[in-house]
């Protein structure tokens, strides 16, 4: 499994040298949808209270005033 | 073409920004995983590593109110002076853009020799299209095939190995290995 895995990524570090434009578009839309997402959930989850506190707990956020999204409906 | 911000992805643009605030108060490098995830390798993550040279407390708050000015802000603490401890007792501080809990920056003070041979073959890399310092290919080699070693960390390395081979020097990445045995093992 791991082998095959060592593989992809052996075969993706040819494509980014053997293609210098192509590569940048595909990492761009990877990374863009990951923080896309995760903004996306962290919305929906500062629409409850536990959605907040869950968010509070698991990024270890001690600078609440930093997130008015976590603090002003609770 | 010039590329600009708009050009990059949500992670590079965040990383740039930061750079550039950084540049104006203090050396610094960024390290491990992002060097390989700005040279092309894909792959979950939520922070970028930096490290800075050792900064006064004055310093440091100038630097602070310049990221905050920018919309960052540290997600330990509000307060300049509980940040700069948590910095010079050798933590890590975190920093995201407001509002938004990721990505984010973790940055440390360089601790040791180790941390000044970084800064000393610090580098840039075009291929990543940043125009940020990252600390060397064979450092980042080295440290991950010898002190960090998780399945990720391994992946990382033989990525950078196969995308900057003409870059790969064993005899440097030995050295920097024997450094790691001495000062981090």
């Amino acid at each position: 499994m791991r082998d095959s895995h060592i593989g992809q990524i052996e075969e993706w570090a040819e494509f980014v040298r053997q293609n210098p434009k192509e590569w940048r578009e595909i990492h761009t839309k990877f990374f863009n949808s990951i923080f896309i997402n995760q903004k996306r959930v962290y919305k929906k989850l500062t629409n409850t209270k536990e959605g907040k506190s869950a968010l509070i707990e698991f990024y270890g956020i001690r600078n609440i005033r930093g997130f008015s999204d976590l603090t002003d409906k609770i | 073409m010039k590329r600009d911000v708009s050009d990059k992805n949500i992670l590079n643009n965040f990383c740039l920004k930061f750079c550039r605030i950084l540049s104006k108060h203090v050396e610094y490098i960024v390290v491990s995983g992002f060097v390989a995830i700005a040279s092309g390798r894909t792959r979950g993550t939520e922070d970028i590593d930096i490290i800075i040279r050792k900064m006064s407390s004055d310093d440091f708050r100038e630097l602070h109110k310049d990221l905050i000015k920018e919309g960052f802000i540290c997600i330990q603490s509000f307060q300049t002076g509980e940040i700069f401890n948590y910095l010079k007792d050798k933590s890590s501080v975190r920093y995201c853009l407001k509002n938004q809990p990721v990505p984010q920056i973790e940055l440390k003070f360089k601790k040791d020799k180790l941390d000044d041979y970084q800064f000393k073959t610090k580098e840039k890399l075009p291929l990543t299209d940043l125009d940020v310092w990252f600390s060397s290919v064979n450092m980042n080699v080295a440290f991950k095939e010898e002190l960090l070693k998780s399945p990720k960390d391994i992946e990382d390395a033989r990525y950078l190995r196969l995308v900057y081979r003409e870059k790969i020097n064993e005899k440097e990445i030995e050295k920097i290995k024997k450094m790691i045995k001495e000062m981090r093992l």
